[in-house]
């Protein structure tokens, strides 16, 4: 291919790039999702791992803990 | 909707995913079990490959003759066939396993068409096998990080495919209305992969540009598998399990979401600063620049939520095995980024271009950074997917020291040793002639290598106690589980 035709594909692909961030973006604004992000970062918790508890330890450490909602 | 629905129906635009109902935990991580253990036992197997192609290329750079008559195992075959298993073979599984449990898990919906990931599983692996053996046989490409011979590239497409299409399948089902950082940079690295390798696969296999142009795209391809798409799965991980494990959530959500949009903005034009000092227009090297230095922003975005989020919960942090690897991982996401941002300005660049300070540098991100985080998820994910226990706390600090001190090791000999080496090849007498020969060189860098070798040494250890932990805890008997919180979740909604 000619340098002009690299440059072409080059820019095709370069717009599929920006117009999908660009699509993206609106998305995310008319959702909702850049609004009231504090309480999005709490969505992770729930009932099974909630907010406030350790859900990992070292298998020894774990041993000497009571068994807990089995 | 029907209890097993159909990908046609998964498919649909225009079906209502409110019509579906939500899953806990638990279920997700039941229907996930499948797949996701074909790609961890996968990516076990292949980062033991990797460790041992590994091992013998670092030892041929300071004994060039050790496996000299075995064609199979030259340096230039050994060492491709080395950076292969561990991206594509290593990496790449992993990814496949973590990726999709997470999504899975932060769309809290019933998981649809596993069949789609398992199938997806042996074309992957089928690919990476053919791949490096091609590598060994002497069949590879000339480009870097896109060795695996042309034959393998359908298998490779047609896994990003349906790896793709499960996790746009399970995004478009999602049962929770916030989509959480984690997702963003999940679904932009499958977004961004297919993206970097059709166009590497059109400009560099199929009809390959010549001159600068290949040298170009060789190097904005190379450079953005790891900033877009190792880079966005790991640090979803970290936004993932930082917050999940300590029970808190992440220091400053705005912040992320900045740190994403960032990384999105300018890692893409970061790569042409490998080509500092080449016949490139100064522009594009400039340009590749600017990028790299306001790659700080999401770096230091990143680090105030990773970092801050932790402090405080030092002692918890500690106690889990997977905080102690996701946070190694996080802070040398900090550090490397930074050195990556100074390697890019030109004056840096003079003395570490073409020396072992960026072999270090890459190990730094690939592992101090990357496979440490990994590390952590696949601790915190198999006791979840198995619902039994880690057999040995022993193996996981071993695990820890060996592969936290290893990469400490391997990043400061080959960066010191490289900083040298990059001084003395520069270093000029007063009629310009140089100082050192090319071979004085060589000869000076050795201690460095070999320093290299022990470290390299240090991560096999480490590597055989995870392995032996993964296996142990496959292959042992259920009785021998110890159910207890918090490892464990409690029951799936059929079982309450």
């Amino acid at each position: 291919m000619e340098w002009s035709q690299y440059i072409l594909v080059g820019f095709v692909f370069a717009s599929l790039f920006f117009i999908g961030a660009a699509l993206a973006l609106n998305w995310a604004h008319r959702h909702g999702q850049l609004s009231n992000l504090e309480k999005g970062a709490k969505t992770i918790f729930d009932d099974d791992e909630p907010l406030g508890e350790v859900t990992d330890t070292f298998p020894v450490k774990r041993k000497k803990r009571s068994p807990k909602g089995i | 909707m029907s209890s097993n629905p159909s990908l046609i129906e998964s498919l649909n635009p225009t079906a209502d995913p409110s019509v579906d109902f939500r899953a806990r935990l638990g279920e997700v991580d039941e229907s996930m079990r499948k797949p996701a253990m074909l790609f961890l036992v996968s990516a076990v197997f292949w980062l033991l490959a990797g460790s041992a192609f590994a091992m013998i290329a670092a030892i041929k750079s300071t004994n060039p003759d050790f496996l000299g008559l075995t064609e199979w195992l030259t340096f230039g075959r050994v060492r491709t066939a080395h950076l292969n298993a561990m991206i594509f073979g290593w990496g790449n599984n992993v990814i496949f396993a973590v990726a999709p449990w997470i999504m899975g898990r932060l769309c809290k919906a019933r998981i649809r068409h596993t069949n789609i990931l398992l199938i997806a599983g042996i074309f992957w692996n089928i690919a990476v096998t053919i791949g490096i053996f091609g590598i060994l046989r002497g069949d590879m490409v000339g480009v870097e990080w896109l060795e695996m011979p042309a034959y393998v590239t359908p298998f490779v497409i047609i896994t990003y495919a349906l790896v793709g299409v499960w996790v746009v399948i399970a995004f478009r089902w999602r049962q929770s209305e916030h989509v959480y950082v984690s997702q963003w940079y999940i679904l932009a690295a499958f977004f961004w992969l297919p993206w970097l390798y059709t166009i590497a696969q059109v400009m560099l296999i199929f009809e390959p540009a010549t001159g600068v142009v290949q040298s170009l795209t060789n190097w904005w391809f190379a450079h953005n598998v790891l900033g877009l798409w190792l880079t966005p799965i790991a640090l979803a991980t970290a936004y993932y399990l930082i917050p999940k494990v300590l029970g808190r959530p992440i220091h400053s959500y705005y912040l992320s979401v900045i740190g994403f949009w960032a990384l999105a903005l300018f890692y893409n034009w970061a790569g042409v600063h490998h080509l500092i000092g080449g016949p490139v227009p100064a522009w594009v090297i400039s340009a590749g620049t600017v990028a790299s230095v306001m790659m700080v922003i999401p770096v230091i975005v990143t680090a105030i939520n990773h970092h801050l989020t932790v402090v405080g919960c030092h002692k918890e942090g500690w106690a889990s095995p997977t905080i102690r690897f996701v946070v190694f991982g996080a802070i040398n996401y900090t550090v490397v980024s930074l050195f990556g941002s100074a390697m890019a300005l030109r004056g840096v660049n003079e003395v570490t271009h073409f020396t072992h300070y960026t072999v270090g540098h890459a190990h730094h991100g690939v592992y101090g950074f990357f496979t440490m985080i990994m590390f952590g998820a696949v601790y915190y994910m198999m006791p979840r997917l198995l619902f039994r226990e880690w057999r040995n706390a022993f193996l996981i600090k071993v695990h820890w020291w060996m592969c936290g001190m290893g990469i400490i090791l391997m990043v400061a000999a080959l960066q010191i040793g490289g900083w040298f080496q990059g001084l003395q090849m520069n270093e000029l007498s007063e009629d310009g002639t140089a100082v050192y020969t090319f071979l004085q060189v060589v000869e000076n860098t050795k201690p460095w290598l070999w320093l290299r070798s022990l470290s390299g040494l240090m991560l096999v250890v480490g590597h055989f106690a995870f392995a032996i932990n993964v296996f142990w805890m496959i292959f042992s008997p259920r009785t021998q589980d110890q159910v207890t919180q918090p490892t464990l979740l409690t029951p799936t909604t059929e079982e309450a």
